[in-house]
């Protein structure tokens, strides 16, 4: 019954503030939009390659290098247009795997009441409280930070929040009457989960999806800011680094196509999935914006 | 609800059995900290082992350059090096090292990891306490503002200008202000915790020179640690506005001061302090991007330095201290909960 009412499209007429979010969510999706572009076409799209030598060293920007050249003389546009790929393939990877991990964890933890369940909920409250930039720093340094490795990591730390949201989502349709009713007839488990449970979560997981995806994007190009990361994949955190490790960055005026660049690029993005992630939520959450009146 | 079950005489407990308040919930939740501790100790540990290749691999190896041929000289520097021993004593010992205080020894710094830490530690908690602090006053006034004008202009900006603060990554927004206020309009240092090789003519002076320093990166740091509890504490109080105790306070003719802070603000405390408790993590993973956008002496470099310099020993100890300072804020917080909130004693 919630699926329906979540999926029917909201009447805009009616009610202001689900129509800004409605609105913004368009808005976040075209800016996706627009950045899966990049990703695709990115190869030819971009004039040079991300560390070719394109020119001088700090030119600025001019009608070869549209938006000019690092110390080392790079392509800032290419680099730029080429980092989406890292961006974008951790976010769907990073929110993949943790709606993934925190799904199967909150399904049997919903479905298995009891000790199971209690332990599951106990392994949650540790995760939470986990440091996590300090362990992904030190997982990326050892293990080399590769866009796989990196996802499955952040995978296995942000988990809890979706594992949470979907168990209490399980525990509420566990009680429904035609999940009962399937019980009584004689239902087994996996015939239960995945004709009665799983779809009523799909929309649900949507919606933990997006915000997941997006703290993908800002722990990815966080930590290749910090310097962990393959050196040799163009993104705009590692763009970020090197602008900033140059000393005299604020001294000459380079920082106005060096630095702000990914900067922008990277703050829009995450604009972009934060948007798209409030309208989902307001769609697709029983909690339906019960405060954000 | 609850309030009414509460004052129903025969569900309050008898009165006799107030003070003798339980210790099992403190206890619990110690007890799961020292867990959390120990599983994070424990992975710091296994995790490099587990990965292919060994730290004598060269010096065993009989194509390297450096390979000793004495089996004996071999086994002496496995000994030296405690490589020797079975995996389980190389964990006790380490256990046993850290307890007596040594976090193992930095390679590119040739210096005890205590010592560095040691040294930039208080600049890193300056940073992180203060941002947290004044996020905490700004976010539970301008909560409480909010709610009081919900739907009017000052909420919606508020919400506007804070929702995207939280969006925004640290080391993104540091460098906006960077740019903005220390490069465009030179106002504020770019860099550093004070002037350089300064001598103050007074220790006010000092004071004034460190906070002149401290102002951006608290800025940036403040800003989105202010965002999330900024939410809690307008949803909580608008929650409020609505209930019978606020008509009759209204009614008794208090003055909106009292009807703001006292009664409905202070029912944001407990979600506010439970995302207190939550932000501790984060105002330190945002403070080590603060830190490394504003060369600020803090842990930043050091992690940054560490990372450049693949220097495990020391990201090894820095992760550990860094764990120490989180858990131990968020079990600060935790046991304040169960102090401030009754109801956490009674159920569970």
């Amino acid at each position: 019954m919630t699926a329906t009412m979540a999926t029917r499209p909201p009447t805009p007429a009616r009610d202001r503030a689900t129509r800004s979010t409605y609105v913004a969510g368009l808005i976040g999706a075209a800016i996706i939009g627009f950045y899966v572009v990049l990703l695709l076409f990115g190869g030819r799209l971009a004039p040079f390659r991300a560390t070719e030598l394109a020119g001088q060293s700090l030119l600025s920007p001019n009608g070869t290098n549209r938006l000019g050249t690092n110390l080392l003389g790079q392509d800032i546009l290419s680099q730029l247009i080429l980092g989406a790929k890292a961006s974008l393939t951790v976010a769907l990877l990073a929110g993949f795997g943790t709606v993934l991990v925190g799904g199967t964890i909150g399904v049997i933890a919903g479905w298995f009441p009891g000790w199971f369940d209690a332990v599951l909920m106990r392994v949650t409250d540790l995760v939470l409280v986990v440091p996590k930039l300090p362990l992904l720093l030190l997982i990326g340094a050892i293990t080399g930070g590769s866009v796989l490795g990196l996802s499955v990591v952040i995978s296995l730390l942000f988990w809890p929040n979706a594992a949470r949201i979907l168990r209490s989502q399980v525990l509420t349709l566990r009680t429904r009457a035609h999940v009962r009713a399937a019980t009584g007839f004689g239902a087994g488990t996996w015939h239960q989960l995945r004709r009665h449970i799983l779809p009523d979560l799909a929309l649900l997981s949507v919606a933990e999806f997006i915000p997941a995806a997006g703290r993908g994007v800002g722990l990815q190009a966080g930590l290749a800011f910090l310097g962990v990361g393959d050196p040799t994949l163009p993104s705009w955190g590692g763009m970020i680094r090197d602008a900033v490790a140059f000393p005299a960055l604020f001294i000459t005026p380079a920082w106005k196509w060096w630095l702000v660049p990914p900067v922008v690029a990277l703050v829009l993005l995450i604009v972009g999935i934060t948007l798209l992630g409030a309208a989902a939520e307001r769609r697709f959450s029983p909690r339906l914006a019960r405060h954000t009146r | 609800m609850t309030q009414v079950l509460d004052h129903d005489p025969k569900v309050a407990a008898p009165p006799a059995k107030i003070p003798r308040r339980s210790r099992a919930p403190y206890l619990r939740t110690i007890g799961l900290y020292a867990i959390t501790l120990w599983a994070l100790v424990t992975v710091v540990f296994f995790l490099p082992r587990t990965l292919p290749g060994n730290p004598l691999r060269h010096l065993d190896d009989p194509d390297s350059g450096t390979f000793i041929h004495d089996p004996v000289e071999r086994e002496r520097v496995a000994a030296y090096y405690g490589l020797d021993k079975p995996l389980i004593d190389q964990y006790w010992s380490y256990l046993s090292d850290m307890r007596r205080g040594e976090f193992g020894w930095s390679i590119s710094q040739n210096q005890p990891v205590s010592t560095l830490v040691k040294n930039r530690l208080p600049w890193t908690l300056l940073l992180t306490g203060s941002a947290l602090a004044l996020s905490s006053l700004i976010s539970f006034f301008a909560g409480v503002t909010a709610a009081w004008h919900r739907g009017r202009f000052a909420d919606r900006a508020l919400i506007v200008v804070l929702s995207a603060a939280r969006a925004i990554p640290e080391y993104a927004l540091a460098a906006a202000l960077l740019i903005m206020f220390a490069v465009t309009y030179p106002i504020f240092p770019q860099a550093g915790a004070h002037r350089p090789f300064a001598t103050y003519a007074s220790p006010l002076d000092q004071v004034g020179d460190i906070l002149f320093h401290l102002a951006l990166p608290l800025t940036a740091l403040t800003l989105g640690l202010a965002a999330n509890k900024f939410l809690i504490v307008r949803n909580t109080v608008i929650s409020t506005l609505g209930e019978d105790y606020m008509v009759l306070a209204r009614a008794k003719g208090l003055s909106r001061r009292l009807l703001k802070y006292r009664h409905s603000g202070r029912n944001a405390m407990l979600p506010f302090i439970t995302a207190l408790g939550i932000q501790a993590g984060f105002a330190v993973s945002g403070s080590l991007f603060v830190e490394t956008i504003f060369n600020y002496p803090g842990m930043g470099g050091l992690v940054e330095r560490a990372v450049f310099a693949r220097d495990y020993p020391l990201l090894q100890g820095l992760f550990i201290f860094l764990a120490l300072a989180v858990l131990f804020a968020n079990l600060l917080v935790e046991l304040l909960y169960v102090k401030l909130d009754p109801r956490v004693r009674r159920r569970r």
